[in-house]
């Protein structure tokens, strides 16, 4: 699959990835992190509804909704980034991304804004172990005091870990 | 056209083709525009076997369709086409410009033939020329010299009337009124037709003159006179002409010296050399009787019954002027074969499916939210809320049957192609259809149809034996071949049994070898069957114009593969064969049974369900502690708790699943344990796999009257679960 050899070529050589262009990115809040993703790849936001359940899955994968007729699995990115609490309340968001062609929710704690980030403003992301590999990470951008981790989620949601896709082989 | 056409086929072979005829002229132009591109962009140097292999299946699906409405003429055309090219992709021939000309100019001609079969004016060439050249090309001989394409598009020019044919005329029946049969035009015996030709306003009318230069100067083109004496009147110029082509070639050649809206041409009559009146018809153009003489099913019921076909078109035709009865009724009914369809990109479609599905659930929210409302001090919302709820439901369900089509439609195809298939085979054979109801996309089956024909084609010409064959081998004297359809899983079955020869599989492995395929004796059955579905790879000793040359199972694959499903052969040699095609369920409307269990809900395809009832605890046994079973009706059946299967959480201890459904598939039985049925419903099949993916035990998912989704059980995978 293209999304998975892009992100084995990224673990071989991680000092030749491309310095981030910069662009528009939604931000939203995961706990105490405030993260940013392509705007282009959003399609929507809605609040949380519960999905229906769908057995033998990771836990991560909420289950499956209805979107205007369309049947669209939710994630719950909290529980794939090992957040200490993942409520349902009010302020619960799920963002409904397009990623290659396939429609995805991820469900978040609050969205923010849109904020427009030069490549300047993006610094490269410190190599490091944690609960996301870090080759989804494009970078840190810094808005004053706040620190926006700005995230591959093309690739993030395509990857075989998250279990999303079928593996062709 | 039409009631000549019904009149014909359901006294011969009591089923109304003409249903699907728009869909094979839609099909069938495709192809022609397909294979024009193809020609036209060939190499003729290096043309590669993908490029001649794609012109192949545009000329043989063409050839099919048209063989099996019957259309004869095209038939017969596309079958030359084909031997033609068969060679050219077999490379016993190579590619000439020569070729790649007779074939567009066969195209040209498929197309008329086809819209004068659709029920639209225009003349036909006669084809014969064409086929010898394209036999003799095909034969390796240099072509013969062809005349310039005699067929274009009819005409389209507004301002030129036209009141033409080129239709050998029939005896006129009595019952036409003088009007109409003095409409008629007359040909000579050699093809020939005396036409009025008026030329003007002119400013110059002397220039009118160089039009009988035309004549003098290409040969074969006619005569003309002047009827004018070379005076104008008021600057028009009136002319006769004697001619063998067609107005719009006629009138491509005057305008080089007058403009296109300056010629009119007159259809005269042969006796009558007077100007014949000038009928204003206003596009519709005259025809004369039996013109659609070779229509499938018309010729014979037509012509032995002249009177009875008439007093059809006349009461069709009721309170139209009958003078120009003939001309109207063929206007008109091309009108009516344009409007009557419209072609809409299935992705429109999916849209309009989605948002009325939105608009259902908007709409059960608002009349949720406004039952508590005092229907007295909001009369008109109450009104309005109602009629709201009425139209959604029409709204829903007209969008829904835009897609949906029960197989009969194609089914319907097969019982008279088959019957004169087998009259030509000099076979017996009948024909069963199961499933007729099985709802299919109609995307899938406009896309099915195709592979379905070459497949019962083949089945006929190649399963089913000879009648005095058959009775040797002590089998019944009727072939049988059997079409069926049903919902199996997440998918649909189609299958075409036969009880036939069945494949060899010595001769399968031998021409696989002569082909250069590296088959080993000791390759599995499936593969060895799989191999016919290879380009080029045919079994048959001969080839006919029904099947032989191999291409059609290489199409069926191909087209089936396209579709997202797959095709498997079971043989057995001397007992039959049997092709299934496997078909995903795109969108499907399944009647389905929703099952609650803790708190969420399932729905299993009610086909699937045998019986449910209440079951106790302790009529459930186990077998080595482990596999539970129960007995019903004196059959022990394994039993499954969907609880377990899907691990559902449970919040209420006291509601225990008690509830036993027995469901079938794949010849097995299982008891599955549920809490609670909570009914039938109609449900549309979504598949989970666009976005998510494939799901165990599950195969597809639907959304319920509150918007919520709910899984559709695998039926087929839970029984394989209970026997591991």
């Amino acid at each position: 699959m293209e999304a998975s050899n892009q992100t084995a070529v990224d673990r071989q050589e991680p000092s030749v990835r491309v310095p981030h262009s910069g662009g528009e990115f939604l931000t939203f809040r995961l706990g105490k992190e405030e993260y940013g993703i392509d705007i282009l790849k959003v399609q929507e936001i809605r609040s949380y509804e519960p999905p229906t359940r769908i057995a033998n899955s990771p836990p991560f994968i909420k289950g499956v909704v209805n979107l205007r007729g369309v049947i669209v699995p939710i994630v719950d990115m909290r529980l794939q980034l090992n957040c200490d609490t993942a409520e349902y309340n009010s302020f619960t968001v799920v963002i409904v991304l397009n990623v290659q062609g396939r429609i995805v929710g991820t469900v978040v704690d609050s969205v923010s804004d849109v904020i427009e980030m030069q490549a300047d403003d993006i610094r490269p992301a410190p190599e490091m172990n944690s609960a996301i590999d870090s080759t989804f990470i494009t970078g840190i951008g810094k808005i004053g005091e706040r620190m926006l981790i700005l995230m591959d989620i093309e690739n993030l949601l395509s990857s075989a870990d998250m279990g999303l896709i079928d593996v062709v082989h | 056209m039409n009631e000549a056409m019904t009149d014909g086929n359901s006294s011969n072979a009591g089923i109304d083709l003409s249903q699907f005829y728009q869909v094979f002229f839609e099909e069938a132009g495709e192809n022609l525009d397909r294979m024009e591109q193809q020609l036209l962009e060939i190499d003729i140097e290096s043309a590669n076997d993908e490029e001649l292999n794609l012109i192949f299946r545009c000329a043989h699906s063409v050839k099919g369709g048209a063989a099996t409405f019957g259309f004869n003429d095209v038939a017969e055309l596309t079958h030359q086409m084909e031997t033609l090219l068969d060679k050219l992709r077999r490379h016993e021939i190579a590619p000439s410009t020569p070729m790649v000309d007779v074939l567009l100019q066969a195209g040209d001609i498929l197309r008329s033939m086809l819209a004068r079969h659709q029920g639209s004016e225009g003349d036909v060439a006669d084809p014969t020329e064409l086929l010898a050249s394209i036999r003799a090309l095909s034969n390796g001989k240099p072509m013969q010299k062809l005349s310039t394409p005699a067929v274009k598009p009819p005409s389209t020019a507004p301002t030129t009337q036209l009141v033409q044919t080129q239709a050998p005329v029939e005896p006129v029946a009595p019952a036409i009124d003088e009007v109409s049969s003095e409409a008629f035009t007359d040909a000579l015996p050699d093809g020939s037709r005396i036409l009025e030709l008026r030329v003007g306003p002119l400013v110059d009318p002397g220039q009118a003159d160089n039009l009988v230069d035309l004549f003098k100067e290409i040969v074969n083109l006619g005569t003309i006179e002047m009827l004018d004496g070379g005076q104008h009147q008021n600057g028009m110029r009136f002319f006769k002409v004697t001619t063998t082509s067609p107005d719009n070639e006629l009138i491509d050649l005057f305008s080089f010296h007058v403009s296109r809206e300056q010629v009119q041409l007159i259809q005269l009559n042969r006796e009558d050399t007077v100007t014949a009146p000038s009928i204003k018809t206003d596009g519709e153009l005259q025809q004369p009787y039996g013109f659609f003489s070779d229509s499938p099913g018309a010729p014979s019921e037509a012509s032995l019954n002249p009177t009875a076909a008439l007093i059809g078109q006349e009461t069709a035709i009721a309170g139209k002027n009958k003078s120009s009865a003939k001309g109207e009724k063929g206007g008109s009914n091309a009108a009516a074969l344009e409007s009557s369809t419209l072609r809409v990109s299935v992705e429109k479609v999916d849209q309009l499916i989605n948002l009325v599905g939105e608009l259902v659930i908007t709409q059960a929210m608002l009349a949720q939210n406004s039952k508590h409302i005092d229907p007295g001090l909001f009369q008109q919302m109450v009104a309005g809320l109602a009629d709201l709820e009425r139209n959604t439901r029409d709204l829903q369900e007209s969008v829904m049957s835009i897609r949906m089509i029960p197989m009969a439609t194609v089914f319907n195809r097969f019982p008279r192609m088959l019957r004169d298939l087998a009259a030509k085979l000099q076979k017996k054979v009948e024909f069963v259809t199961k499933g007729e109801s099985t709802e299919l996309d109609k995307g899938l089956v406009e896309k099915i149809t195709d592979p379905l024909t070459h497949l019962v084609r083949n089945s006929c010409d190649h399963g089913i034996e000879s009648p005095e064959e058959r009775v040797a081998k002590g089998k019944s004297e009727f072939g049988t071949i059997t079409l069926a359809a049903s919902h199996q899983g997440g998918s649909i079955l189609i299958e075409v049994r036969d009880d036939g020869r069945g494949l060899s599989r010595e001769k399968l492995l031998k021409k696989a070898r002569e082909r250069g395929i590296d088959a080993p004796d000791s390759m599995p059955d499936g593969d060895v069957w799989s191999l016919i579905f290879a380009p080029g790879f045919s079994t048959a000793d001969v080839v006919t114009d029904i099947s032989g040359r191999g291409v059609g199972m290489d199409v069926v694959k191909k087209n089936i593969t396209a579709l997202g499903g797959s095709v498997e052969i079971d043989s057995a040699e001397g007992y039959g064969m049997r092709v299934s095609v496997r078909l995903p369920l795109t969108l499907a409307i399944m009647d389905g049974m929703s099952v609650a269990v803790g708190e969420e809900v399932y729905i299993l395809p009610l086909s699937s369900v045998v019986e449910s009832f209440q079951v106790q605890q302790d009529l459930i046994k186990t077998i080595g502690n482990e596999g539970r079973v129960v007995e019903v009706r004196e059959e022990y059946m394994p039993v499954l708790e969907l609880e377990r299967v899907f691990n559902v959480p449970r919040f209420n201890f006291e509601n225990v699943s008690g509830i036993m459904v027995v469901v079938e598939a794949e010849g097995g039985r299982v008891a599955l344990l549920v809490d609670e049925l909570l009914g039938q419903q109609q449900v549309v099949v979504k598949n989970l796999e666009a976005n998510y993916r494939k799901v165990n035990d599950v195969s597809g998912a639907t959304i319920m009257g509150d918007g919520r989704v709910a899984l559709i059980l695998d039926i087929g995978s839970l029984v394989r679960r209970s026997r591991h």
